[in-house]
């Protein structure tokens, strides 16, 4: 856990030095869809929400960002405001029909939607830019008289990333082991025993879905900045679907799954599709072998083997036994 | 005392041609233990559903204490201090046995907290430590929900229905399932509740709900056949005839229910 986070402390100088900056930008990169994956993972690994439909909110935090700063020219923290509150907005809105329903009515509610703003995006040209999307100058983040801070400058723009990110993945901590994170399993367990216990179980997994609106808005807002542009191509919900992919492979209902499952598979893309233009098949035969052989996940499966390892040999019995049980 | 806890007005629920309740007023007194048995499908579950708000009736009113709590929301209706228990037993699987009784309790609170730890709690800690030696699983803290026997299961199910002090008990068919030593225990533990809570239970081992209930109700298809006292009750000629004069096996419960 120090060893990753002085790790990540350190890339804007060890990283160069040991490969190239190119491979600064890809960390940062996967910090940002870490917390994309993050945002799918609170609703399917915590509140049981299968949604395919995060990339929409990805989208609004992008374009809330690009037309903030584009057509309202608005700066640096007004447009990452705008953009995370419209995700939120976006979240609340599509959130009061979807959470009506669950398991593969709620999947495909989410893709609807995601579809639906997808089409808009692409058609609205004066307003999105249409399939060019928009690009725009950055702002400074911050400046003080003459001096300024911005993502122009790779190493303020890799540590901003991993502050946002950090904070965003804290709050989750934070949420996961309270009273309502608590609630959310619950829901996820058992929603009619939820409910029988005095839980309101539409308006939790509202709660969840405006929550997971606000990591993936946030996500996308960064992600704006970081390629200084905005495109309804990451509004598709074949975007979601990758998250969703990341998050199963690196432990659903884990905090750091997400991380864990969004590092591998950006690093295979970023080796491998320079070589073979098929990677995704790669990706494709690693989640289904986790799917099948690692139901929890990649971090699930490290978990299975720590306990096993500390457990002393009378208990081994046992343990394998509870955790055989669905 | 005599003021009826629970009372139904016309209550009245189909799915398509079969009318699971029909026409039900009744009106069950506090104070007592009160038992409500009847053949399978009279409608009992069915009676539990629609009191809980699983179910919203088609015709009819539901009163608690005097309170109309028809169409109300599950979880409103269990804010309001009503509390069941499932005929397939209910609980979260995943999670140990703490946890579902620690979630439990705090679910009764009105604001969950998102930020601050829920096991810095430490209130709803004593109160878990203090149900958990009331259903004797102590030992079991730790276990997860899934990995226990069905009769603990049944068990944790009360002290979920317990922790937050509920004002009524409906547990349906508790016992069912469980081995003897079981049933002796669970019969005792509720036995012990009956003086504290108000409850109604529903159960198919008629030695058990002669040996616990003060006041029978006996449903068939769906509209009351007789209620009364346990002795009224054996004594009734249709019950008998419906009912109890027939070996306790299933198949002819069955029969007796389509007769």
């Amino acid at each position: 856990m120090i060893v990753f986070a002085a790790f990540l402390l350190t890339v804007p100088w060890t990283i160069p030095a040991l490969i190239n900056d190119f491979w600064v930008s890809v960390i940062a990169e996967i910090l940002i869809w870490s917390l994309f994956a993050a945002s799918t993972n609170l609703l399917f690994g915590y509140v049981g929400l299968l949604s395919f439909g995060q990339a929409l909110f990805f989208g609004f935090g992008m374009y809330g960002v690009g037309i903030g700063i584009d057509q309202l020219g608005l700066s640096f923290w007004p447009a990452f405001g705008l953009g995370v509150a419209a995700a939120m907005a976006m979240a609340l809105v599509s959130g009061i029909f979807a959470v009506r329903l669950t398991w593969h009515y709620f999947a495909i509610i989410t893709v609807v939607f995601s579809l639906i703003f997808y089409f808009l995006a692409v058609s609205m040209k004066w307003l999105t830019g249409g399939d060019d999307g928009i690009n725009f100058t950055l702002p400074p983040t911050f400046s003080f008289g003459a001096t300024q801070w911005s993502f122009a400058d790779p190493n303020f723009q890799y540590f901003f990333i991993l502050a946002a990110v950090a904070l965003c993945f804290y709050l989750m901590h934070l949420v996961i082991g309270s009273p309502l994170g608590k609630a959310f399993m619950a829901v996820r367990e058992n929603d009619v025993r939820a409910s029988l216990i005095g839980l309101n179980v539409y308006l939790l997994r509202l709660t969840a879905f405006v929550m997971a609106g606000f990591l993936a808005g946030v996500a996308g807002a960064l992600f704006a900045f970081f390629g200084r542009y905005a495109s309804a191509t990451y509004m598709f919900y074949h975007v979601s679907g990758e998250g969703l992919v990341w998050t199963i492979v690196g432990g659903a209902g884990t905090l750091f799954g997400p991380i864990v499952g969004t590092t591998l598979f950006i690093i295979i893309r970023e080796v491998v599709s320079t070589h073979w233009e098929h990677h995704s098949l790669i990706v494709g035969t690693m989640a289904i072998l986790v799917v099948i052989f690692a139901p929890k996940g990649l971090v699930g499966l490290w978990r299975d083997i720590l306990d096993r390892a500390m457990a002393p040999r009378a208990e081994r019995a046992v343990s394998t036994e509870v955790r055989t049980e669905p | 005392m005599s003021d009826p806890v629970l009372r139904t007005e016309n209550l009245t629920k189909r799915f398509g041609g079969l009318t699971a309740t029909d026409n039900l007023s009744l009106s069950l007194r506090g104070g007592r233990l009160q038992a409500v048995i009847g053949p399978n499908g009279a409608g009992k579950t069915t009676f539990f559903n629609l009191i809980s708000g699983l179910l919203k009736p088609d015709s009819g009113r539901v009163f608690f204490r005097d309170r109309d709590i028809t169409g109300l929301r599950p979880h409103e209706i269990s804010r309001l201090g009503i509390k069941r228990t499932m005929q397939i037993k209910s609980v979260f699987n995943q999670i140990s046995v703490m946890e579902n009784l620690w979630i439990t309790r705090q679910a009764s609170q009105r604001f969950l907290h998102p930020f601050r730890p829920a096991s810095r709690d430490r209130a709803t800690r004593e109160r878990v430590e203090q149900v958990l030696e009331q259903i004797g699983m102590t030992a079991l803290a730790h276990r997860i929900a899934g990995t226990l026997s069905y009769g603990d299961v049944a068990m944790l199910e009360i002290g979920m229905a317990l922790i937050s002090e509920p004002k009524l008990l409906l547990l349906d068919e508790p016992i069912c399932g469980m081995s003897p030593a079981e049933t002796e225990r669970a019969v005792a533990k509720i036995r012990e509740l009956a003086r504290q809570v108000d409850i109604v239970i529903i159960e198919h081992d008629m030695e058990v709900v002669f040996g616990l209930a003060d006041d029978i109700t006996v449903l068939a298809q769906g509209a009351i056949l007789a209620t009364g006292s346990p002795e009224e009750i054996s004594n009734h000629e249709r019950v008998r005839e419906a009912y109890l004069g027939r070996p306790e096996d299933e198949d002819y419960l069955e029969e007796a229910a389509d007769a």
